[in-house]
């Protein structure tokens, strides 16, 4: 079932809307446990017994899973209901949002400032091809068409959608997770300054405020329509984030100026050349003794093929052109070479925090970890996948 | 925020598949947003003791609520079609 969001620009839904909404939430839901279920069964007993008859061998790369599967129908049955559902979860909020928008955007007003966040617009800020000319996860529009809160407000209720329950109870259990790992492994890291880039609405970086509410938290984003709405939405959760137009690739902050620079979901939107612009811009803004932490899907190369498929489909079918390039990437590579060194890299799984007692997620943490092919799937046994780097003080 | 024209994704031998798929989860969609309404309609009489089967079978439509009743059909039909109406809608911009 969908997410109620819990906060003063969720938008009051009519009857038909609210069993739309839970129909392709539903719909979602059963694609990605039972259909990806029986599309795996698929490979392991029919498709590729019938390519190691033919080849001598199993597939031993995803790119040979994936032709293997091309002509399964299993696969082809789960890419078309996924790529529908995809477009019905847009399809399901958009026209709610239209009727809202006038009072989504009086409430942003009236909010803005009462919880000592900020915005800040940047109107002479190039919007980079990946935002600008892509509808990013097929949302019609992309995600920075112009300043209204319009589009943010469509992504923000599209995930709603779109999670069909499994991020948290106000969409915010990935940085919840994540920052509550930081607390809960190093308790005498102290963050003062925390930037959230490619911070969408917000919804992450409002689960930095919470778990660190002495922290100054900044959240970035390069669409005007995200951060204005992420602004809004954050005031009216009482957490104060300053949320600023930017782009990460050239952040607008001094040298060492922060302790936490983190990313969810985010580098996957880049082509490599700009995630090491970002990473490098990440090791100029960390204080010495600071942490990069990413949250992302896991590498390609943590992965058996067939998960490697399995979670690359976004790049093919999801308009997602970075997605897979980003995966193949070695995760310590790219950090050593924006300034980090690999002696200080980390990385990590973390259950959801959300769903769970806070004494059994630092028993989770502390526990032997394990990279699998559930690893940053939204499915029942979902886990979240982190790494990242420390500032050599 | 209207949707693209570019092509859209497509998985089976013919695309004519892919678009029999879009059309029966549209349907279905559809389908359970009125099973939903009925199913609270019926909830809602019950709780007021209104005998509600019985008017629904009498009901007669006038000119007025036959044409709501139209124009909400119609609806019904494109979002049922738009995956197959795509390319017609692409010859004729603004006539669909």
């Amino acid at each position: 079932m969908p997410l109620e969001l819990n906060h003063e620009l969720k938008i009051p839904l009519d009857r038909d809307s609210s069993a739309r909404q839970d129909f392709v939430s539903q719909l979602r839901g059963f694609i990605l446990n039972d259909m990806a279920a029986s599309m795996r069964n698929a490979y392991e007993e029919s498709v590729a017994p019938a390519f190691e008859r033919e080849h001598g061998r199993a597939p031993a790369t995803q790119d040979e899973v994936h032709d293997a599967m091309r002509g399964n129908t299993q696969f082809k049955f789960y890419s078309s209901i996924r790529y529908n559902a995809q477009e019905m979860v847009w399809r399901s909020v958009i026209p709610c949002v239209e009727r809202a928008l006038p009072g989504i955007e009086a409430t942003i007003e009236r909010l803005s400032g009462s919880s000592g966040g900020s915005l800040h617009l940047d109107p002479n800020l190039t919007i980079p091809e990946n935002v600008a000319d892509l509808p990013v996860h097929l949302m019609p529009g992309g995600y920075a068409p112009s300043a209204s809160p319009a589009a943010g407000a469509v992504y923000d209720n599209g995930l709603a959608v779109f999670s069909a329950g499994f991020m948290g109870k106000n969409l915010d259990d990935i940085g919840l997770s994540m920052s509550n790992y930081v607390k809960f492994r190093h308790p005498d890291f102290k963050p003062r300054k925390i930037l959230d880039c490619g911070a969408t609405v917000g919804h992450n970086a409002a689960a930095w405020a919470a778990t660190f509410p002495d922290a100054e938290v900044h959240a970035i984003d390069v669409s005007a329509s995200a951060v204005t709405y992420g602004h809004g939405r954050a005031e009216s959760l009482g957490l104060r984030v300053h949320f600023k137009q930017m782009d990460a690739t050239s952040l607008d902050y001094p040298d060492e100026s922060f302790d936490v620079v983190f990313t969810s979901m985010f580098l996957h939107e880049l082509a490599v050349r700009d995630i090491e612009k970002f990473m490098a811009e990440a090791h100029r803004v960390l204080r010495p003794g600071g942490m990069l932490i990413n949250m992302e899907l896991p590498p390609n190369q943590e992965l058996q093929p067939y998960d490697q498929f399995y979670l690359d489909w976004d790049s093919y079918y999801n308009m997602e052109p970075y997605y897979r390039t980003y995966r193949d990437q070695d995760p310590v590579a790219l950090l050593s070479k924006a300034g980090f060194s690999s002696a200080d890299y980390f990385q990590f799984v973390v259950p959801q925090y959300s769903y769970m007692d806070p004494s059994d997620f630092v028993a989770a943490i502390d526990a032997p970890q394990r990279i699998d092919g559930q690893t940053g799937r939204l499915s029942a046994s979902l886990q979240w996948f982190g790494f990242g780097a420390w500032k050599r003080p | 925020m209207s949707e693209d024209a570019t092509r859209r994704q497509a998985f089976f031998e013919s695309d004519a598949v892919d678009q029999l798929v879009t059309m029966v989860l549209e349907l279905a969609a559809e389908q359970w947003v009125l099973r939903e309404r009925v199913y609270t309609i019926e909830k809602a009489a019950d709780s007021l003791g209104l005998p509600l089967s019985a008017s629904v079978e009498n009901y007669r439509f006038s000119d007025e609520e036959k044409a709501a009743l139209a124009g909400m059909r119609q609806t019904l039909i494109d979002n049922l079609m738009r995956s197959v109406n795509r390319e017609h809608r692409r010859l004729r911009p603004g006539t669909l």
